[in-house]
């Protein structure tokens, strides 16, 4: 088998250009892979389609740094054509009549769809177990999760079955599993991805942004999926630079503050510790690191609880298997097809969450709880605000730990919340947030570093990653069979 | 004493080009689910954008309504579940409607009063359920169709009043030109609320609402009948459930929907896919002026004419007889317009069931005629036949004057000729004249228009036969 796939997206865009090799074999080498791995990174593969465009590229000018490169999608983001499910046995057989616009402006790359990547049932979850189709393998090891919810992305991008993926993070659901399996994942500032076409889980949290193996690659996908969506009002106006720009750029003089919060002893030591060498080797570049207080951050679950679930019990409200979807066989009266629909559609996480929802949202608990909830939400906002009046970046650990054996949180409801307390705050503020491998720890497993953006910022996140990147050299690509 | 306390809520389909939250056509259509888009199918991912005509038709409702206006607003979700609603809540504005605490002024009797408007919003209507034997089927061409919910507050006392603001809300709607407002077709429906309280106490009783009334004239109705229905029941020493009623109009009577459930819980929460609307001063005058001028205030121009109320009434009632009385108001006597649009013209509309732009006769036209009959040059009579003429086939005023010979004779020889000669045949009216009976001059008059066939301008002849009468 080839390894064409182990190359950054910039090496394979040189390699088509001299025609040294065809789209057809990433597309080969892609599928490969996969039917080799086995790792459930996919719910739905779009092999017929994907050779079927890969050869027809073969004709066509490489007139774009992502023709014919294979990329995955999270299952939530609508493909024209092929099934997506969302992981759920409620759209088992959903085959979407459009794209969403993320996957237009892919198609219109000339990238290639390799397939729909596993994830938590409708994102919902953070270790990729509440898919309807089983968890994903994590390459590092076996017996311990990916993360979630783009759980299938990240073992995709890991096991480098695909060149680039996108994922959707809603509380941390780009950045754990990329802290998990050892990859750069970035969830862009609310509005800088369209979210028209991805199946809203939560609106005013959802942001699809990309997970790659290295931070150049991930710099070319967003400046591609970003930008104004009419069909997404929430969508921002503000200019899409080219993010590759941003890479190799000089750190010296950059401002970076850590939150107290983000260090304290409920992270693990050796994360603690990689995230610490860090600072040292910021500082010792020119960078200027300073430790600050961002308020109302240990908010955060609470936060995410009653707005991300309250939120979500809406938006899940219209699977009632009358237009699409599953629809149970038999029912007598109208209640009765909600209830027996909806019961064997979703499964135990998304039935849980839509009735915290409900709850936090009925009666006086709206005033009780979400109008607090937003209250709490705009001051965590403006504490973030005023740190960026002084400082260019905020840094901390991605999470509290590594990746942890699968099957460890799945009866403890609260507990796979906690893996979230330092990505979550970032989505209530709207801000962007990329997780970066910065080492591993005592068994190999990666360690991820947290770095967040004011609004539309991302590119000093790019400046501030790519320098990471290039001063620890680290090996990304897990040895086959390592731990296993 | 009992009194009554009535609110009503007028729920008004907006006439946009598309939908609230999307692009679809807002039109009907014969068939089925022809003016609908992924967004109004609440397809997984779709999301709502919003339609800033929507916006200012509220608008201009609102300004009309002498509401204030929210200008920092947002939409919100009221979730339910419910097959014709397709995404599982309506996007509606709960918080910050767009227009609150506004009046509209109604008169009953010849009595003015001012009902208060609590608030109007913005919403989106469902889809048709369409029901029968095999199951029921689902008609998208309106779901997304933009509706502005009208809420008065409970100002008003009786079926007469309730009426007076449902036909008055009605007229100020039609003028705005932001909806058709058929009550019988759906595109404005009232739910009114109704409660009695002991006179002289500030505390409501229970209300009851009723809903499904499908015309205006039965607003009072079902009001008369509630008021009747609930003040037995309380003069029996009964008490009131609060209820939704529906009026039946087969019986007239008002017939029990639902006794209210507890905690109907719509789990009410901002709208987190469309973001904050800002409307600014500037936007606002813009829409204001935009406005017509709306029924009550034309009332007040009118009334100032002389107009008879009849005619003022039934002018302001029909919005294209309107147009052209405001168009020729400044132009010719507006009294006779108006008495020709009501009169001969409207009977000419209803009996060959067309509108005015059907006919032949266009606005100069009329101000001709107009113009002739004011100044005498024919008489009503003469006005009538020509109306009639214009109306059918159209043509010039002057022209049909002439050839129908109601050609107006102006020419002092002639005219003098024609006064020496009845002067001469009826020397009794000169003796009479001199002996200073007014009378005669009348005569003498009658006698000159008829020898002209009523040609002669009657104001000139008056002149010429005073200045001969004294030479004579």
């Amino acid at each position: 088998m080839t390894n064409y796939l182990d190359l950054s997206v910039t090496e394979l865009h040189e390699l088509l250009k001299k025609k040294e090799i065809k789209p057809i074999d990433l597309v080969e080498e892609a599928f490969a892979r996969i039917e080799q791995r086995n790792d459930n990174a996919f719910i739905t593969l779009n092999k017929e389609e994907a050779i079927r465009v890969a050869k027809e590229l073969e004709e066509k000018e490489v007139d774009h740094i992502l023709f014919g490169i294979p990329v995955a999608i999270k299952d939530n983001i609508l493909t024209k054509d092929l099934r997506t499910t969302c992981a759920s046995y409620m759209l088992n057989d959903f085959n979407p009549v459009v794209d969403a616009t993320v996957v237009e402006k892919l198609k219109a790359c000339h990238a290639i769809i390799i397939g729909k990547t596993n994830m938590d049932e409708f994102a919902m979850g953070s270790t990729g177990e509440t898919s309807y189709f089983g968890p994903s393998k994590n390459p590092w090891n076996e017996k311990k999760v990916t993360g979630g919810s783009s759980s299938g992305s990240a073992s995709a991008i890991s096991s480098r079955s695909v060149a680039v993926a996108l994922g959707s993070d809603t509380g941390g659901s780009i950045r754990q599993p990329a802290s998990f399996c050892g990859l750069v994942g970035l969830k862009p500032t609310y509005g800088r991805v369209s979210r028209n076409g991805l199946v809203a889980f939560a609106s005013s949290l959802d942001q699809i942004g990309p997970m790659t193996k290295n931070v150049s690659d991930n710099a070319i996908v967003l400046s591609v999926i970003s930008g104004r969506d009419e069909r997404d009002l929430t969508s921002s106006h503000v200019e899409v630079p080219d993010y590759t720009k941003f890479l190799n750029q000089d750190i010296k003089g950059m401002k970076i503050a850590v939150p107290r919060y983000y260090m304290s002893d409920v992270i693990d030591e050796e994360v603690r510790k990689q995230v610490e060498k860090m600072i040292t080797l910021l500082q010792e570049h020119g960078a200027i690191v300073d430790y600050v207080d961002v308020h109302h951050m240990e908010h955060a679950i609470s936060l995410y609880q009653i707005i991300a679930l309250g939120e979500a019990s809406s938006n899940l409200a219209r699977f009632d298997g009358i237009r699409y979807g599953h629809l149970t066989e038999s029912y007598d009266n109208i209640e009765e097809l909600y209830k027996k629909t909806r019961s064997e559609g979703f499964g135990r996480e998304v039935k849980r969450r839509i009735m915290i929802g409900s709850y936090v949202l009925s009666g006086e608990n709206a005033d009780i709880y979400y109008k607090k909830a937003l209250k709490v939400r705009k001051a965590l906002a403006n504490s973030f605000a005023k740190a960026f009046e002084d400082y260019d970046l905020i840094i901390g650990p991605t999470n509290t730990n590594v990746a942890y054996d699968l099957g460890t949180k799945k009866d403890d409801a609260l507990k796979s919340f906690y893996d979230d307390i330092l990505t979550i705050p970032v989505n209530m503020a709207g801000l962007p947030g990329m997780s970066l491998p910065i080492g591993f720890n005592h068994e190999h497993l990666p360690i991820g570093m947290h770095i967040i953006g004011n609004y539309f910022e991302e590119g000093k996140i790019y400046t501030l990653a790519s320098f990471i990147e290039q001063e620890l050299k680290l090996e990304l690509k897990p040895k086959e069979g390592e731990t296993c | 004493m009992l009194v009554p306390t009535i609110g009503i809520e007028v729920h008004v389909e907006l006439k946009s080009k598309a939908k609230v939250y999307s692009n679809s056509l807002n039109a009907f259509s014969p068939e089925a689910n022809k003016n609908m888009t992924l967004i109004d199918y609440g397809y997984p991912g779709s999301l709502p954008v919003l339609n800033r005509e929507v916006i200012d038709m509220a608008l201009k409702a609102c300004l009309a309504l002498h509401c204030k206006i929210n200008k920092e607003m947002h939409w919100d979700r009221k979730n339910y579940f419910y097959p014709d609603l397709p995404k599982g809540y309506q996007i509606t504005q709960q918080d910050t409607p767009i227009g609150y605490d506004g009046y509209l002024e109604i008169e009953v009797n010849g009595k003015k009063k001012k009902i208060g408007i609590e608030r109007i919003h913005i919403e989106e209507d469902t889809c048709k359920s369409i029901h029968s034997i095999a199951g029921t089927k689902l008609n998208f061409n309106r779901a997304g169709v933009p509706l502005i919910e009208i809420v008065s507050k409970p100002d008003m006392e009786n079926g007469e009043e309730a009426k007076a603001y449902a036909e008055t809300l009605r007229s100020i709607l039609l003028y705005l030109g932001i909806s058709d407002v058929k009550i019988e077709e759906g595109s404005m429906r009232c739910d009114t609320n109704v409660s009695l309280r002991e006179e002289g106490s500030d505390k409501l009783g229970t209300k009851c609402e009723i809903k499904n009334i499908g015309s205006i004239s039965n607003v009072a109705r079902s009001i008369d009948f509630e008021i009747a229905r609930q003040t037995k029941l309380l003069e029996a020493g009964e008490t009131i459930k609060e209820q939704t009623r529906r009026f039946d109009d087969s019986t007239m009577e008002t017939v029990l929907m639902r006794e209210k459930e507890t905690g109907n819980d719509y789990r009410y929460f901002p709208e987190p896919d469309i973001p904050y609307v800002i409307l600014t001063d500037e936007e606002i005058e813009a829409v204001r002026k935009e406005l017509p001028v709306l029924p009550n205030e034309l009332k007040m121009k009118y009334r100032e004419t002389g107009m008879s109320e009849l005619a003022m009434n039934t002018v302001i009632a029909n919005p294209e007889l309107c147009a052209w009385l405001e168009n020729l108001f400044t132009k010719v006597n507006p009294v006779i317009t108006a008495n020709l649009l009501t009169g001969d013209i409207l009977s000419y509309l209803n009996k060959e069931k067309i509108s005015l732009k059907d006919t032949k006769l266009e606005q100069d036209m009329l101000q001709d005629l107009v113009e002739a009959l004011d100044k005498k040059e024919i008489s009503s009579k003469q006005g009538k036949e020509i109306l009639e003429i214009l109306l059918t086939k159209g043509g010039n005023v002057k022209e049909i004057r002439k050839e129908c010979g109601m050609e107006q004779i102006s020419d002092d020889a002639t005219l003098r000729k024609m006064i020496t000669e009845v002067i001469e045949n009826n020397k009794e009216s000169v003796e009479d004249y001199k002996a200073g009976r007014d009378r005669a001059v009348k005569y003498l008059m009658g006698q000159i228009m008829k020898a002209s066939k009523g040609q002669a301008n009657p104001a000139k002849v008056n002149t010429l036969l005073l200045e001969m009468l004294q030479k004579y």
